[in-house]
């Protein structure tokens, strides 16, 4: 329950001016007051991050719309990323989405892939793996669709969305058509997206979020609309004012092709939400995965799954739709993980500015409590925020907090120097209570930078045994954050692979013991802001040596493995149990 | 309000009718006919000397008891009437004409006893309208709508000659969101009284309520094409501002303000119009140019502070509340202010907020409030439940709901402690309260869902998902109405 200034003004009013008849009812507006900050703990902490892209080799920049000002939505919500391992030697490639501009596609604009040269830099590869494409993209997800073995890429657009099949040999070919995904209406905004293997067939289905119902020819221009002013300044207009988009389901029919089942699966049910990154993950582990759609101005969605190839959507009973006094938010990304250590997945999602980002406990039958206030994240709400991740950074056995930000009107900046385009990340550690703390130059340059970032990822990409950062900047070279992190933390690090299961073990539920601790953690083809983390599950283990692992398979297959020693990567085969790793050096 | 159903005339005629008839069936009893006899002649100290024997021979006869405090009730002594109609009743608990004595009594000064005495009434006489206009009326007052409609609507004609009471089932019938019905009860409220201004405003008010903004011009426009007064301006003002006829609604505004420029209300009017469009400046200069006339309206300080809140001049906020206060220590809203003020200017400093209110409250700890704003600056603490602080902020939440029950903000952040504190069943009460008073309160909605989920009761959820979706609806539209128009003020004023 906070006070606005909104608040102020009807609550006094109310009382001393003229009203006819009762009360006005609330306020779907968000002017929220940050929470105090409590003192610091002066406890230090390890991880330290460097942006070590231009060393890298990413130079190129991310073209994403206007650089000066944005006259429509469509380039003011960027795009997302992904680390994957294309070509499965074991270290950790990068996937960068692109936009581009409106009055025509300039060079440089194109989604890239990069080959992990395994010393700690990249090479452009998009041109040989048929990779090169210009226009709006936004969403990435990554997941093994034919159970080749080899991870494919599916990305969403304004336009027409694509499915990248990996062919085995460091070439991709596009495969939209043919798979019947590509779309005949009118131009659609595809916005998050999940493989997601939701009737347990071992084919990994495929859910599209969609934002707005948008056109260049009837989309209202700056300052043209009540909806398309922020603090008196004309800018683009949205999302409010303009039609939701509709989500799809398309269900993988085991032979390389798909059905769009959104109607009959009951996805159809949601039409007034604008629809952004996806998660899909078994939330009340009844052994069939959920799906959570963060949603922009409207409430957020989470589909359970009624184990008979149909959903129901709950996310307002569950907790997870709207603020704690009910108000819609803008939800942008979403961070997965177990932050209190209860073996259970909570939830993170963040917001635009003059909000907080919301925390939701899971209880483990998907019921959430807010706990935004509670864990002391309510402290900031000074930045509008996108990609998000809830991963352990300093490896000391209990999950971080980290998101990045950035205005989506450039012009305002001009007028009012309050409202940065480019602020910086926000790194919050957990204490171990139940409660975080936000850190800022502690976490090193990387961290206190200023960029208008939106997508990130967070894999290891030097394999180091520590959590990394890929970010996309709004018309910038991204950023790679690497963790340079200190002391003798321990950590383990899990790949599964499939059998009965889709094979990239995508859904699967895993669960450490480690000391007197569990931690769940899932294994997601999207998260964050429409962007895909490293598949290799990381766990921070603190001072202890080893732990023990329970693996959920997406087939319904529950095993346990006693005793895994640290600091090492574990390969798991369904079934079969260890295997060698592929690839992997150290 | 303090409505006569039953004049004592037509209760006595009533009653000795009854009592004779009554008498007829046994022998004759002439001791009785001489004092109905006598109170018919409205000789009430002769009825009591003659009842003083009969009762001393008869002390457990209850017509005579009722007859003594019909003779007390015509002498005014309702004491003493009351103390024999009860006594009547204790000998005989259900005889009627004793009930309704009593319950005329009680009725008359307000007193609760009156509802179970009229209860008793239409147990023994389910039609009886009179009652049930008496038990309506009473619930009205009480703000229990429910209970005052389902009343209302079994009292027929009763209501007919009772102008307040129809009001009270009208604005009842509004507040329960039955506005077609509500609109009724106007029409025949204003039809009843066609010369009456008050009883036409009232049902274009209803009409503005329920949406009928060119049925509520219509009904207005009689009284504003002929020299309206100021009260029917501002309702004008209202109805245009609904109908996003911003231009008419603020020159009919300023047209009052000249009119009656020493009516402090209108500028407060004036300075939420300007509030709703984002046009805070435009405000303070009306309200100064109200202050320039009447430097001493303690209300035009309030309303200028909150301006000065929007445009986070804090300082001249602070210095307009103050003088509020210093100018009217009774009007409360001053204090509440600046504990409002105190959490906006300290959002980060939520200690130094609640010095701020605590230093207020001790100054006014009857303000409700203040009891509210205290409770919610701890509720953004987020103290876990249990502790000294929560509880703190828990009981801040009660005593502020226990001062004014209509205040649902401190209501919505009494269901959150309860929610918190895992007090299910409690924070939905608290938010039923609230949906009482504020149907489409999304917070209530909302905690409401989420309580009746904790508590395994599913089966209102869907209907409620259904309110909080279209409340949601209504608030994102308003909100794009506010930005709708901006109010300036022209070169010159």
């Amino acid at each position: 329950m906070t006070i606005s200034r909104r608040s102020f003004v009807l609550l006094s009013l109310c009382a001393s001016g003229q009203h006819l008849l009762g009360q006005q009812p609330g306020i779907a507006s968000r002017d929220i007051v940050a929470q105090a900050k409590p003192a610091p703990s002066g406890r230090p902490f390890d991880a330290h991050f460097t942006d070590v892209a231009k060393e890298a080799g990413l130079h190129a920049p991310v073209i994403y719309g206007g650089v000066e000002s944005k006259k429509y939505i469509l380039e003011a919500n960027g795009c997302g990323c992904a680390f994957i391992d294309y070509d499965n030697d074991g270290w950790m490639d990068i996937f960068l989405l692109s936009g581009t501009r409106l009055e025509s596609d300039p060079a440089e604009a194109t989604n890239r892939l990069y080959k992990n040269n395994r010393d700690g830099t990249f090479t452009d590869v998009t041109k040989q793996a048929g990779l090169k494409a210009a226009g709006w993209a936004n969403g990435v997800c990554i997941g093994d669709y034919n159970n080749d073995g080899f991870d494919d890429i599916f990305c969403t657009y304004f336009g027409q969305n694509r499915l990248y099949r990996n062919n085995g040999n460091s070439t991709f070919t596009d495969v939209t058509k043919e798979v019947g995904l590509w779309e005949t209406g009118p131009a659609r905004w595809g916005a998050g997206c999940a493989f997601v293997d939701y009737n347990r067939d071992g084919h990994l289905d495929l859910f599209v979020s969609n934002y707005i119902r948008f056109s260049f020819e009837h989309a209202p221009v700056p300052g043209e609309k009540s909806t398309c002013n922020w603090k008196g300044i004309p800018v683009n207009c949205g999302p409010r004012g303009l039609p939701a988009g509709r989500h799809s389901l398309y269900r993988n029919n085991g032979h390389g092709t798909f059905t769009d089942v959104t109607k009959q699966a009951g996805i159809d049910v949601a039409t007034e939400s604008y629809g952004m990154t996806v998660v899909a993950a078994d939330f009340d582990e009844d052994g069939w995965p959920d799906i959570f759609v963060a949603c922009d101005s409207t409430p957020s969605l989470l589909f359970m799954n009624n184990h008979d190839g149909t959903f129901r959507e709950e996310g307002v009973t569950r907790g997870v739709a709207l603020s704690d006094d009910g108000m819609e938010q803008a939800g942008m990304g979403v961070g997965i993980g177990d932050y209190n250590l209860d073996g259970h997945l909570d939830l993170f999602k963040t917001h635009f500015i003059g909000d907080t980002s919301g925390f939701y406990r899971n209880d483990g039958k998907a019921n959430f409590d807010e706990v935004t206030r509670a864990a002391k994240i309510g402290v900031e709400t000074r930045f509008t925020s996108w990609g998000a991740g809830m991963v352990d950074l300093d490896n000391d056995g209990y999950p971080d907090v980290l998101f990045v930000t950035g205005s989506v009107y450039p012009e305002v900046e001009k007028k009012m120097p309050q409202y940065p385009y480019k602020t910086p990340r926000v790194l919050f550690r957990n204490l171990g209570n139940g409660t975080f703390e936000e850190l800022e130059s502690q976490g090193g340059e990387g961290i206190t930078a200023v960029h208008s970032s939106r997508g990130c990822a967070f894999g290891d990409f030097d394999n180091d045994g520590d959590v990394d950062v890929l970010i996309v900047n709004m018309n910038e070279p991204p950023s790679l954050l690497r963790n340079d992190l200190k002391g003798t933390q321990n950590w383990l690090k899990i790949k599964l692979e499939g059998v009965k299961s889709n094979r990239s073990a995508i859904g699967a539920r895993v669960i450490a013991h480690y000391g007197n601790k569990v931690q769940a953690q899932a294994l997601v083809s999207q998260s964050s802001y429409y962007s895909c983390n490293d598949p290799r599950l990381h766990f921070g283990l603190g001072t202890v040596n080893e732990a023990d692992i329970e693996v959920h398979w997406p087939s319904g297959l529950h095993e346990r493995y006693q005793q895994i020693h640290a600091n090492q990567l574990i390969t798991i085969r369904e079934g079969k149990g260890l295997v060698a790793n592929k690839g992997w050096k150290r | 309000m303090k409505l006569n159903f039953l004049s004592y005339e037509i209760f006595l005629i009533v009653l000795l009718l009854m009592i004779r008839s009554n008498l007829c069936g046994q022998a004759a009893n002439e001791g009785v006919r001489s004092i109905s006899s006598a109170l018919s002649g409205r000789e009430f100290d002769k009825a009591l000397e003659l009842l003083r024997p009969a009762l001393q021979n008869a002390p457990n006869n209850p017509q005579l008891w009722m007859l003594q405090g019909l003779a007390f009730s015509g002498k005014d002594d309702t004491k003493s009437a009351l103390a024999s109609y009860r006594h009547a009743l204790k000998s005989s608990p259900d005889y009627l004409p004793a009930l309704e004595g009593a319950a005329q009594i009680e009725y008359e000064a307000g007193n609760e006893d009156a509802v179970s005495l009229l209860e008793q009434v239409l147990k023994l006489r389910p039609a009886d309208v009179t009652s049930h206009a008496m038990l309506a009326v009473m619930a009205e007052k009480k703000g229990d709508c429910a209970t005052a409609v389902k009343h209302f609507s079994l009292s027929g004609r009763m209501l007919d000659s009772q102008p307040e009471a129809l009001q009270g089932y009208g604005v009842c019938l509004l507040k329960l969101k039955q506005t077609e019905e509500a609109i009724q009860i106007f029409q025949q409220l204003e039809a009843a009284r066609p010369d009456d201004p008050r009883c036409r405003r009232g049902l274009a008010a209803v009409q503005l309520s329920a949406g009928k903004l060119d049925e509520a011009l219509a009904t207005i426009k009689p009284l504003l094409d002929a020299n309206p007064d100021v009260s029917t301006m501002q309702l004008a003002a209202a109805i245009y501002e609904a109908d996003k006829d911003t231009p008419n609604a603020v020159k009919i505004l300023r047209d009052a303000i000249v009119k009656d420029p020493m009516q402090a209300a209108l500028y407060v009017d004036f300075a939420e119009l300007a509030m709703d469009h984002q046009s805070f400046q435009t405000g303070v200069e009306m309200i100064n140019a109200g202050l320039k006339l009447q430097p001493a309206a303690a209300p035009l300080y309030v309303a200028r502070g909150v301006l000065y809140v929007q445009l986070a001049e804090y300082e001249k906020a602070e210095t307009d509340f103050q003088q509020a206060e210093k100018l009217d220590p009774s009007q409360g809203m001053s204090a509440a202010a600046e504990g409002m003020l105190a959490e906006e200017e300290n959002q980060n400093n939520p200690d130094q907020a609640l010095a701020t209110v605590r230093d207020k409250l001790a100054r006014k700890p009857g303000d409700a409030f203040l009891w509210y704003l205290q409770a919610a600056i701890l509720s953004k603490k987020s103290a876990e439940p249990g502790s000294a602080e929560f509880e703190r902020g828990l009981n801040s939440a009660q005593r502020a709901v226990t001062l004014q029950p209509s205040l649902t903000a401190a209501r919505n952040v009494l269901a959150k402690y309860y929610l918190d504190a895992g007090k299910s069943d409690l924070a939905a009460k608290e938010c039923r309260m609230v949906l009482e008073q504020a149907p489409s309160d999304q917070s209530a909605l909302y905690h409401l869902v989420i309580a009746l989920r904790k508590t395994n009761n599913h089966a209102e959820i869907p209907d409620l998902l259904k309110r909080l979706a279209r409340a949601r609806q209504e608030a994102t539209r308003q909100e794009g109405e506010r930005n709708r128009y901006k109010l300036v003020v022209a070169p010159g004023g």
